[in-house]
Formats: structure tokens, sequence, C-alpha cells
């Protein structure tokens, strides 16, 4: 198909280059540099896709990020990609869209007949109705709405691309290279301040690329080319276009999003799709530019609708007429650049301009150029269904309320012009309060907050000479500030027109007896009766038009309708826009793919993974691995057709009867050292520590200052002013931070150093009634002997060559060792244990068969010690000492924790002795009474008793003291289980603890 | 992300912390008698204020040390950081 | 009061919509009132309307600072829920399901409660046990709950990432199919709008500034429009709680914190479930516009700001893609801030005080949406009867003294640790 549309020269897109392209399954052609949206409008297509509630059709409407109608399904790559918008993706050879949001094509929607239907869905009809009957709602209603909203479709297959996150400081960091950030750039780049250059389009320049100005001689292209070209050579600058700053966050952080392969047909193997910047700067210059406000009139959202800027700019960069009859609407000088440039072409365009008798240069010289302008002229309505077929005209009064007679003229676009809008995004969000200025009725940024300064037209600045004498002056102001270099740049001289005031006119009266749809937000279809009848029903905060009629939260997220919104509300509540006020501007100023947020940590990546120096070892031997937080462990070592249960079955066993080994690494490990060690760890722990030995580890607990149980775990004393302490995996990082904590800021008196040595240390637990054998043959030399090594004890001996530290510490409760090598040599360490206790019948063992030895045996572990309980209800109070103080022993007088009938943990033997108790079961007295049951307890933990042959669990049960012996009920409803069981000891095994000691 | 100046390292963002809360709340000494009342103070009861607040982070990926930092909890502007034995 | 009805919406489309009433209006405050409610969100709305509805009194004043709505009410991710492991939450927030099943009709205002199900995903064996703790709990105090294995997730949810290249597989999961979402900001114009009907004053823009109290009684409030006189207060200002209590002298067992969500650009339907991530924080459920409603952590330290920062978004969109990789080609499209009551056991107050006359409504971590109707109906009856309902006994703030904390995640007393 031709180009009927586009222009035989002119524009910055490479002519030599034709790319060819799919749009609904159509071939079509258009030039490298287009996007889609001027590829399309290149070949006479306007109707892109259905708005979301009346499914009218939608055209293009901008030019850039504030379009609020282009969204297309992209196929990129094979890869589907929803809510595209086309008028910021570039065109690529073989790119293929499709509209969105129509059934079944974009031409014959069925959705459509949502628009007859309009006057029954005003702004918030879903609040009034389909309640009845109640259960519709959620069957049938809310599924036909679900289905009719949302644009795009997304696949559920994983995304095959690649993002990146790079971390930047930086002196001044410029958003946008228009006029203002291009000058304050080069001005802060000549100080030799490191500067980052972001521009979010893939051309730098902004309105210079479109503007008809000279600069020192040059045009703005030409200057923009000659600054970019510099700045480029200059290695304190970092200038990237594609790139999006979305967020200003707190403390200078700012976020941007570069587009790295968005706009080729397929992202390289080695360079990600997308990039994301954090960038601290020490100074921001937003040059964020302005976004061209909408005049409103009835049907306005018709195809053919746009900006006028945006119809400059597809004249201007793509060489592309959008439309051949146009009308340009405008309340300021802006519309007359648009019609001077149609002009130019060969077009002869209609001005309509609402002001009654504006005078200035530009307008002289439209006139001049025989272009025929009226004054006191408004587009009462836009004629045509899926594209301008033509607009009704009138003139009208000067108070702005009476129409004139209507006339009809044939048009096939109509360029709207309702002056602009600064955008104070960034500004917003950095926490500066913008103000309201009336002579631009906008609102503009206030007193900086953080250190952000504005320029150009996002401060409301609308001439060229000013915005780049200001910004100049402020680049080189505040990099001077922090390079103590000055390197003053001549201001270059400025030809631009002079512009005569707005009119504050924005919205177009409805003629009598027509009752036209005129649009603020595009997207979301929120016309002007919407905001009226919000606020008729009492909707009258801005925030609560916003929520109740959906204005402004489309996609765009209100960029061209917000302000005109907030007009239409001062106007009817007759109050100031200021107010009124704006809704809170917040990151991201456009859309961010998460996938770029998130950036590499995904799959196996998502977050970090810790294993222990023997873990290859237990891979090769067929473990299969737990999570156990962030570490990897061996659950069991499965052998031929085991399962878990008989697996961890056979290694308890062998514990029980002969001897296995644990990798117990990942407990933390923390280094004690200093003259008041013993002082601190008797004021961490609830039991008494002044008195251990040297040589020897001790048990113990320690808690919150509520109270409750944090952790606990063995503690050697090594040395006279060292200790090792260990503590569960799970905790060691708290416990770490908790003793720091204490030691730095409420004991700094006491001289004691800590200090994880979680790596350092491979630790394998050698249990079992023949360990001992083994420990002898693993250190021939030293005496492990009941006497030369006792329960408790600790030596240091040589383990083939290396140094090795031996604990006599049991969580089996059998008469057990722990033995810790440097990490290094964990391997070794492991490899001589099996080698040696192969002839004892050793064999590892997993955390399932650690779990049922210390089940059995009633050790409590995470799943008692859950952050809810006390030590008495662990059955820990032996160890609470009655006569220190210690963190936490004030809390343990509270009425509750001291009542008679506190819970506490218990054993549970099903009465069959067969049917194993699913853990998180709860213990009752009577399964039969009505809901709700009440409950003694719950089940924290089931094994199967290798010593007994039969299901064990133990279980916190109110009164537990005196429960034991009694006959009561397990239930688990979600497993449809009513268990009778007998409540026993939680010292299942070896009561008495003679094994251990043996 | 805040941007904290440790009194030993200097400047770092906020990922190399960890927070800490109050710093206002003095831990009541050990061995001495204490209401329920104000030891379960102590424990439970926050000020939480809306402006300034003196709370505590840990440098945790860098020193380690605790530190006092001053915090406006409106705008999150960082007013003082302090050594874990300075007063304010 | 104008119904609401399809046929009254057929009427009014005739006429333009002329003729539709005003939801609440907007009156100036009269000099005294029965009971007055500070905090014009979803609780002190619902509050309002039981005070009136169920226990008649409707000489009631509503004072909200901003905007109706504007907190946290308008600030959520509108999930609603009772799956809790300890009776106290779970009887409570079950009190809620049953206000929320109704409250349509109730409030002649659709507020399109959605009872899709709620799915809690377990990546561990340990975890499969402890979500069978609550859901047991759930069973045993009358509430749904499935426990499903990673077969019938994978039909249920089957975007979830059942691959290989996962850091934590999926073993199963929780399950209220009960529990679902609704549309938040109706529910606070519901509120509004019966209780106005009924008599009650939403007194907008209307800051507190003080409070009159007199030998430990309350007897009124002063604001930004006069003093306002009543010897019932009832404080339901979440997020602000610990502002108004410095003001009475008072010190809570409470912490403000930021908690953020964002959302994606609206898609065609994909997700049909409330599920929420087993190994981090991070909960998803596309709402019926089609956008991914997100959310997670807390940015973790003290904050008033109503403004978070991107790395804790980061984290929890790091989960979610660990969820369901597919969110990788979505875009981000709004994100915002609330700040939360973080109590010191994580769950609510709703009880009396010291000072007679005065009711405290507070504490709701990030779970107060879902509590509104029963937070409101036990509210209205601790306030109507100077007496708590049994419901909400064990929300009391002695509890930190006498050790009856309700602790659902056992994390005690540092908030920020979620």
């Amino acid at each position: 198909m031709p180009q009927n549309f586009r222009l035989d020269k002119g524009g910055l897109i490479n002519r030599n280059k034709k790319i060819s392209f799919k749009f609904n399954g159509k071939i079509y052609f258009g030039y490298e540099g287009d996007t889609l949206a001027s590829a399309l409008i290149a070949n006479g297509i306007h109707l892109v896709g259905r708005s979301f509630k009346y499914h009218r059709p939608r055209g293009f409407f901008g030019a850039g990020v504030d379009d609020p109608y282009a969204m297309v399904q992209l196929i990129r790559d094979s890869e589907s990609i929803p809510n595209v918008r086309a008028t910021e993706q570039e065109l690529f050879e073989g790119l293929e869209a499709k509209s969105v949001n129509c059934w079944p094509n974009v031409n014959f929607d069925i959705g459509a007949i949502n628009n007859f239907l309009n006057k029954f869905f005003p702004a918030g009809f879903y609040y009034k109705t389909f309640m009845w009957p109640r259960s519709f709602w959620y069957k049938v209603y809310e599924p036909i709405i679900r289905k009719a909203a949302g644009f795009g479709v997304v696949s559920t297959n994983h995304d095959q691309e690649r993002y990146e996150h790079k971390y930047e400081y930086c002196d001044l960091l410029v958003t946008g290279s228009g006029p203002s950030g291009l000058a304050s750039a080069y001005a802060a780049a000549k100080n030799g301040a490191k500067v980052i250059l972001a521009e979010d389009k893939p051309r730098f320049g902004g309105s210079l690329l479109t503007s008809e100005v000279s600069i020192g001689n040059q045009s703005g292209q030409e200057w923009t080319e000659n600054i970019i070209t510099e700045l480029k050579s200059m290695l304190n600058v970092t200038i990237k276009n594609r790139s999006q700053v979305f967020g200003y966050y707190d403390h200078n952080m700012l976020v941007m999003s570069e587009r790295i392969s968005d706009h080729l047909a397929k992202t390289n193997k080695y360079i990600p799709k997308q990039r994301l910047w954090y960038i601290r700067a020490k100074e921001v210059l937003i040059s964020s530019g302005s976004i061209e406000r909408p005049l409103i009139f009835g049907n306005n959202d018709t195809p053919g609708v746009m900006l006028s800027s945006a119809a400059k700019e597809y004249l201007k960069l793509y060489g592309v007429l959008v439309g051949k009859k146009p009308i340009v609407f405008t309340n300021n000088d802006s519309g007359y650049e648009t019609a001077i440039e149609f002009k130019k072409n060969g077009i002869h365009p209609i001005v309509l301009d609402s002001r009654k008798n504006p005078n200035s240069e530009i307008i002289n010289e439209a006139k001049n150029q025989n272009i025929d302008v009226k004054f006191s002229y408004v587009v009462v309505a836009a004629k045509g269904y899926k594209k301008v077929k033509s607009a009704d005209i009138a003139k009208i009064s000067e108070d702005k309320k009476k129409l004139g007679k209507i006339e009809n003229i044939i048009c096939d676009c109509i360029c709207v012009s309702g002056f602009w809008t600064p955008t104070i995004h960034l500004a917003s969000q950095s926490g500066n309060k913008t103000k309201f200025n009336e002579n631009i009725d906008a609102f503009v940024p206030g007193q900086s907050k953080q250190n952000e300064t504005v320029l150009g037209s996002a401060k409301g600045i609308f001439t060229l000479e000013e915005t780049l004498r200001t910004s100049f002056e402020k680049g080189n102001e505040l990099s001077k500030k922090i390079t103590n270099k000055e390197n003053i740049i001549p201001i270059p001289s400025v030809v631009e027109k002079k512009h005569s005031i707005h009119d504050k006119f924005w919205c177009v009266p409805l003629p009598d007896s027509k009752n036209y749809k005129r649009f603020l937000d595009f997207q979301n279809d929120v016309t002007v009766s919407d905001v009226e009848l919000a606020l008729r029903e009492g909707y009258r905060s801005i925030e609560h038009v916003k929520r109740y009629t959906t204005l402004g939260m489309a996609t765009d997220q209100g960029k061209t309708s917000n302000l005109n919104g907030l007009q239409l509300v001062s106007d009817v509540e007759n109050k100031l826009v200021p107010q009124v006020g704006h809704t809170t501007f917040r990151p991201p100023y456009t859309s961010v793919s998460i996938g770029s947020i998130v950036g590499r940590e995904i799959g196996k990546n998502s977050k970090p993974t810790r294993r222990s120096p023997m873990h290859s070892w237990h891979e090769k031997n067929n473990a299969v691995f737990v999570d156990a937080g962030i570490w990897l462990r061996p659950r069991y070592y499965k052998q031929g057709n085991e399962d878990l249960f008989e697996a961890s079955k056979r290694e308890a066993k062998n514990v029980r009867q002969n001897v296995g080994v644990c990798d117990v690494t990942t407990l933390g490990k923390i280094d004690i050292k200093g003259p008041d060690s013993a002082e601190f760890l008797n004021r961490v722990y609830t039991n008494a520590w002044l008195k251990l030995p040297i040589g020897k580890a001790r048990y113990g607990v320690m808690l919150r200052e509520d109270g409750i149980v944090m952790d606990d775990g063995t503690t050697t004393r090594i040395s006279e002013n060292h200790y090792h302490m260990t503590t569960t995996t799970a905790q060691a990082a708290n416990v770490l931070s908790h003793l720091e904590y204490y030691l730095q800021l409420v004991w700094p008196e006491l001289n004691v150093n800590v200090v994880s040595t979680t790596e350092q240390w491979a630790g394998a637990a050698i249990a079992g009634p023949k360990s001992r054998q083994v420990l002898q043959k693993l250190f021939p030399g030293l005496d492990v002997s009941k006497e030369g090594l006792p329960f408790m004890g600790y030596l240091e001996g040589n383990l083939f060559g290396v140094n090795a530290k031996i604990y006599r510490i049991s969580f089996s409760g059998e008469l057990a060792y722990e033995v810790n090598v440097e990490s290094d040599n964990g391997n070794y360490m492991w490899e001589k244990i099996m080698e040696i206790g192969k002839e004892f019948n050793i064999q590892p063992y997993g955390t399932e068969a650690l779990s049922t030895l210390r089940i059995e045996m009633g050790h409590v572990a995470g799943s008692e010690l859950d952050g809810r309980t006390i030590p008495y209800d662990n059955s820990l109070e032996g160890l609470v000492s009655k006569k220190k103080d210690f963190i936490g022993k004030r809390s343990l007088s509270k009425i509750s924790y001291v009542a008679s009938d506190r819970q506490k943990v218990v054993g549970v033997v099903p009465l069959d002795k067969k049917t194993s108790i699913p853990e998180g079961s709860y213990i009752v007295k009577d399964p039969k009474v009505n809901l709700p049951i009440p409950k003694l307890g719950h089940i924290s933990a089931s094994c199967w008793s290798v010593e007994y042959d039969n299901p064990f669990s133990l279980a916190i049960i109110k009164d537990g003291k005196n429960m034991i012996g009694k006959k009561l009920f397990a239930l688990s409803p979600l497993k449809n289980k009513i268990i009778p069981v007998e409540i026993v000891s939680s010292h299942y095994v070896d009561p008495k603890g003679e094994r251990v000691r043996s | 992300m805040l941007h904290i100046k440790c009194p030993h390292c200097g400047l770092r963002s906020q990922n190399e912390f960890s927070y800490g809360g109050d710093a206002t709340i003095k831990r009541p000494e050990l061995n001495k008698e204490i209401s329920d009342k104000d030891w379960d103070n102590f424990v439970y009861l926050r000020k939480s204020p809306r402006g300034k607040h003196l709370e505590l982070w840990q440098h945790i990926s860098g020193c380690r040390q605790w530190i006092k930092v001053e915090r406006d909890t409106l705008t999150h502007e960082i007013l003082k950081t302090l050594k874990a034995n300075e007063e304010i | 009061m104008q119904k609401y009805s399809i046929l009254n919406l057929v009427k009014e489309a005739f006429n333009k919509h002329e003729g539709w009433e005003v939801a609440w209006k907007d009156p100036n405050p009269k000099k005294e009132y029965d009971v007055i409610i500070i905090g014009g969100g979803g609780h002190g709305l619902a509050t309002a309307y039981y005070l009136a509805k169920e226990h008649k009194i409707t000489n009631v004043a509503i004072i909200e600072k901003g905007w109706i709505g504007g907190g946290n009410v308008g600030r959520n991710t509108t999930i609603i829920r009772s799956n809790y492991m300890h009776d106290e939450n779970g009887l409570f927030y079950e009190k809620s399901m049953k206000l929320w099943r109704s409250m349509s009709q109730d409030l002649n205002f659709n507020v399109m409660f959605s009872p899709r199900g709620i799915i809690n995903l377990a990546h561990s064996d340990a975890q499969m046990n402890s979500y069978s703790r609550r859901g047991n709990s759930m069973r045993l105090n009358g509430i749904d709950a499935l426990l499903l294995n990673r077969e019938e997730l994978k039909k249920i949810v089957p975007m979830l990432d059942f691959s290989e290249n996962v850091r934590f597989p999926i073993f199963g999961g929780l399950m209220q199919p009960s529990g679902g979402t609704a549309r938040h900001d109706a529910v606070a114009w519901g509120y509004a709008r019966q209780a106005d009907s009924m008599g009650v004053d939403i007194i907008q823009h209307c800051e507190v500034t003080g409070f009159d109290i007199v030998n430990g009684k309350i007897k009124g409030v002063k604001t930004s429009k006069g003093e306002i006189k009543s010897k019932k207060v009832g404080l339901c200002v979440a997020g602000n709680t610990s502002v108004l209590a410095e003001m009475l002298n008072m010190t809570l067992p409470i912490e403000t914190h930021l908690l953020q969500a964002c959302v994606s650009e609206p898609i065609k339907p994909i997700l049909n479930h409330v599920v929420t991530f087993g190994a981090g924080h991070f909960y998803c459920s596309q709402s019926d516009k089609g956008e991914m409603v997100m959310g997670g952590d807390l940015d973790g330290y003290n904050s008033y700001a109503q403004r978070g920062n991107l790395p804790t978004l980061q984290h929890v969109l790091t989960e979610g893609i660990a969820m369901f990789p597919f969110l990788s080609k979505l875009k981000m499209l709004r994100t915002w801030g609330g700040i939360m009551d973080m109590s010191m056991d994580g769950s609510p107050i709703i009880d009396k005080t010291h000072i007679e006359g005065l009711y405290l409504n507070c504490g709701w971590c990030y779970g107060g949406f879902k509590a509104t109707p029963a937070s409101g109906w036990t509210f209205a009856h601790t306030i109507a009867q100077d007496r708590p309902h049994e419901l909400n006994t064990g929300y009391s703030l002695n509890r930190f003294s006498t050790g009856r904390l309700i602790d659902e995640k056992g994390l005690g007393t540092k908030t920020w640790i979620s």
C-alpha cells in the first residue's frame, strides 16, 4: 500500500530504509525512524483500538507518552506484548501489532453496543446496580464485566528477556533533552561536573526538533546536534536516549528506565532488553517540558481529533500528514505553528481561535500566508464515527456561554491546542509543594524540597530565550558549587516569535438540545457529564471525583485529562483551581516493565542459595535436599526405591542402633571474646553462666524482652575469655544483631566482642551408641573416653592433619559429638568420618531423621519455639534462673504466663499405635460438640518413633502438666481425621537422659 | 532508598543497614526493682511521633555498628546521625 | 433515601441522571452529639452506621480531617479473608465475613464483594504443617479452609511457577474459598451514604486539634471547625493513632509504618483468585478493571509519609515474578503507600480507655480493610454499651500487661519485620 499521507520529503526518518510491518493482519510500509503511530498515520490508518467502557473507536491523540488512546498488542520475537503505546513503539522490520479491546475486530466491535447504551452507564453506575440476587455479582455480573475490561492479553509463559540494573552516582542528573536540558547539561559539563542527561525519546532535542526558532544562527535541530555531539565527546557526561526518569525518591535517589532493545526486532543475546538505573544525584535538573492540553467539545474522542503539537510533530519528525483537510482549534498561539506547518506543505488548514481579537507576530504570519483564521470560533462537535468527517463549528459569545449558528464544515482532522501543562511530576514526587500559576492556568513547582531545580516549560517558562538563559545559569551555578570550577559559556542569541496570551476558555458548551459526549479522560471514557454527576452526588473532593469517575486513572495517568478535570470541578463548585487541588503525583511517571524493576533476581536466583562445604558429597550420595531458610540441607539420603518416610526411619534407627553423621554446618556460630564474656552470657541466657569451666559446653535459652523464647543452643568456653556460641540455623543473623545491640547500646561497659563464624566452620554431628568408637579412630591420639571427654565436654584435636574442635553435645539424645573443622576442610572431614565409620555401619542422616530423633526425645525446636512460647511452655523452666536477672526475665511474671493452667509441651500417642497424627492437628476433649470446638492445644511435631515403632507427637496444650495420662482426641479437619490419643510425657525415649551421658 | 551517613563509614545506601526502632527507649537496669507498668511500658509502648524520630539502625552490611539516626517520619529527611554512645 | 436499583438507573437514564441525590451531605458540625467518631475511614464510617442501625444512636458526628475514605480504606489491596489461626482473630474476622456477604444489600450500594478464594502458597513441608495448624484452627472455628497439594494447585492456578527453575518450589497451599476482594472505595461510600441517611453528620475537612477532658471524663473535642461536645468519643484513625494519642497524653503499643502497593496496566482476565507467596511477602489479585493488584512488605522504618521507595517494591515484585513469572512482561502502572498502625503483637485494639467515654479502635497493622464491618460492628457495641462485645474482648489494651497476646506471626514487638 502506498503511504498516502507521507510527504515527499521532510522529517527525520531514514527514507532509504523502508520497513514492512503488519497491523491487524495487513502489511504496511514505513521508514526507519518511524513510530508505529507515525507509520500507521502515513498509511491513513487512524482507528487503532476501542475505549475501555463504551468501546468507542480510538485513534491517535498525541505523539508520545501522553497519548491516552493508542494501545496495541505487539508481537515481537514471538512474544505477544500487551498494552504497547503505538506512539512510543519504534518501527522495526517485521513488527506486528493488533488492536485490543475489540471483538471480533476493531472495525466491527460487538462491545460498541455499550456506546448505544451509554446513557445507562454514567459514572459509578455499577455501584447502583448488579446487587440482586445476592450471589449474582460474583457469579454472573462480575465475570462479564471482567471480560469486557482490561486491554491487552498476556501469555503465561516465562519472560525470555534479560533485564539489568545499574547503580550510578552523579553530580547532576538532567531529565529531558529539550532546550532547558541541553543548556543546563552543557553548562554543567563545561564546569567539569559528572552529568547524566536522560531523554525519553529516541531523538534528543525535545521541542527544538519541531519549533521554528534559531539559536545563534543555527536552527533548533542544528544547535541540538552540535551540543549533543560535544556532550558525547566529554568523559564526564553520560547521555542516554530512550531513557525515562520515572521516579524521584527519597534522598535524591532517582530511577530511570532505559529501553535498550524494545525498538529492535529482537534482543541481542548478550544485551538486556531494558536496564533500570538507580541514580543518586547531587543535583537534579528537571527539564521534562510540558504537554499540550486538549480543548473539550462534543465527540472530541473521535479518531482524527488530536493535539495540535502532535500533528506538528508528525509533520516535522516523520513527514506525515495527520489529515489533508485540517481544522486547528486553539485558544492560544501554539495552534498557529501547526497551521503554518500544514500550509508550508501545501495543505490548507482552517484555524478556529476561541479568542476574540488576538494579535501577535505568528497570527499575522498565518494571515499573511492566507490561512483561513476565524476568531471567536469553536468546534462544537466532531462528526464521523471511526474518523472525523466534518465538524460542527460556531461562533461563541464573549462570555463563552452562548453559541452562534452551527455550521458544518468538512474536515478530516481536528488539531486542538488548549495551551500547555508543565510536566511537574518529578518535582512533585520529590516533595515539592506545587503552586497554581494563573497566568498559565496550570500548576508549577514551588519551593524545592530535595535538590531539585525545575527548568524551562516544566516550570512554566514558555519562551526559548528565557528558558536558555535560566538553564545555562542554573547548570553553571549548581555545577560550580560541586566542582569549584567555572567555565562561563556565552548564552547564544535566540530568534523566536513572541506569543500573545492564551484564552482561559477550555470547554465548549453544549448547543441546545444536543447531548454530545465531551470527553475528559479518553481511555477511561470519562466525560464532562460524569464529573458533573459525581459532584451532584456529593463526591466533591478531587480524590472522590477521580475515584468515582476513574478520571486520570488510565494507563496514561491523566497526562492530558487531569487539569481539565480540575478546571471543571472548579467551575461547577465555584472554587478556584488551587482550592480544588490536584491528586498526588506518584511514581512511575510512565509505566515501567516489572521485569526491569526486578532485574536479574529471577528463577533460581530469586534468592541466594547457601550450601555447606559438604554439599557435593551429599549430592553424589543421593541426598534429597530441603530448604532451610536460604540454606540447602540434606533431608534424607535415598537408597533404592525408598521414600522419605522409609529413608528417614532407616537413618534414625541407625543412629539409635549404630552411628550416624549429620551435616550441621548451617547452625549459626558466634565467637565471643573478652574479659566480660561470662557476665554477658549470664545476662543473655536464662540460666547461670558465671561458673562454666574452660573446656565445657552448656545448653542455653535466650529470650526476647517480652519473655518469649528467641533461640536456644550450646555455648562452649574455649579458653578463659573466649566462648563459642551456636544458634539455630534460622535465628543465626538475628541472634548476632541481638548480641551486638546489647553490647553496643545497653551495656557498652562490658568488654566483649562478638563475630559470626558460621561460614568459618564445617560441622558434622556424629551420633549413636558407636559414635565414641568412630571418634577414637578419628583422633587416635586423643582421650575421648567417658572421662576424657565427658558429656558437655570440649577438646581440640587433629583430624588426620587438620585442626578440629570436638564438642560432646547431642540433639538426638544419643551419645554424640559435634566435630568442627575449618570450612575448606569440611569435605575432607566428612569423607574421613564416612571412611572410618564404615566398620561401625555409619550412615549419613538428614534433617528428617534428625527431627525424628529430637521429637521422640522431647527436645524442643523451631516448631515449639515458634515466637509465641515462654520457657515454661517448653518444659525449660529448669533452665530459668531464679537468682539472677537476664534479658526478658521481668516479663515472665505476667499473669497469664504464671497461670496454673498454662500450656505445656507434652507427648501424644495414638491409642491404636498406628495412626500418625498430622502436624497442625488440634487436641480437644470432645470432637462432637458444635462449632467452634474448644481447643486444648495443637500438635507441633510428629514422627514415627523408631524406638517404639509407633507414631509419636509433641503437642503444646493447656494445663499440659495435668493432662498426662488423659485420653483425648487429635483433630485434623483438613485431613478429615479424628484420632483418639493418650497424652504422655514429652520425654518418650530415655526420659532420664542416660544415653547422652553414657 | 534512604541515604544514611554512618558515623563510622560515611554516606551509604539504606540497603546496607537494618532498622532497629525507637532509640529513646532505655532498657531498665538489671537487678533493679521495677513496677509491672514501667516494665510493660518499656517492652510495648512507643511514642511513634510524626516528625522528628530518634531511631536505631545497624550498619549490618558494613561496620556492624548500631547507630542513632534522627529522621523526620513525615518527610524521611535525616537530620543527624550519631554513634551508639552519643546523645542528641 | 433514594434507592439504588436497575429501575432507578433506567429511569434516571431518561432524565440525564439529573435526579440522583447526594450520597451524603456536607453539614456544619452541631454544638453537641451523643457520639463523635474521629476518623472518616472505613472503620469510622462503619462504626457510625452500626451505632445508628444496631443501637439506634443517630445523633452522631464523624469528623474527618481530609475527605472520607482517603486513608487506608482507599489504599489497600482489597483482600477479604478470615484465615487466622488464633481463635480471637478467627471468630472476629468470620463475623466480618458474614457482614461482607450481605453488605451490598444492607447498604444498597454495590461493594462488589467477590468471594473468589484466597490461596496461601507453601514451599516446604514445614510450611504445609504450619498452614495445617492454621487451617485446622479455622475449620474448628467454623471457617472454610482447604489444604491443596501441588497437583490440585496446578489445576486451579496453572500460571504459578511449577517449573524446575525455581528457588522455592511450590508444595501446596492453604485455601479459603470464601475469601476474596471487594471494591474498597465503595465500602467507605456505602457506609457513608447509609449513615448519613440515618442522621449521622459526616464532617469533612475538620481536623481534631485537642480534647476536652475533665476529671478523667471526655467532654468533647476541639477541631478546626470549633469545639464540639460529646460524652462519648471514638478514635478510628489507624495510621495516625499515635498523633492523637499524644494529644491525649497516652502512649500506645503502636508504631506507624508505611506499606506500599502497586498495580499493573490492565490486561484481560488471567487470575481468578487472590494468591499469596509463601517464601516471602507478596500477594496478588486481578481487579475487575484488569489491573494486577500487588503488595507485600513494609518499607521497614517508622513513617507517616504515604510515599515509599522503589527497592521495597523491587523486593516485593521479585517475589511476584518468583510466583507468577508472567508478571515480568507486564508494566507497573501506579504505586502508592499507606501508613499503618503496627501493634506490638500484630493484632488490633478495640477497647475502652482509662478516660471515661473515650474509646479506642486502632492497631490494624496491614489487615484493617477486611475487618471494616466487624470493627465497626463491635466498636459500635463497645461505645453504645460501654463494654466490649465478646468478639472484641480479646482485643483489649491490657493484653500487653496480662500476656494474653494474639501474635499470629510470632514476631513480637519488632513491628517492622514482616
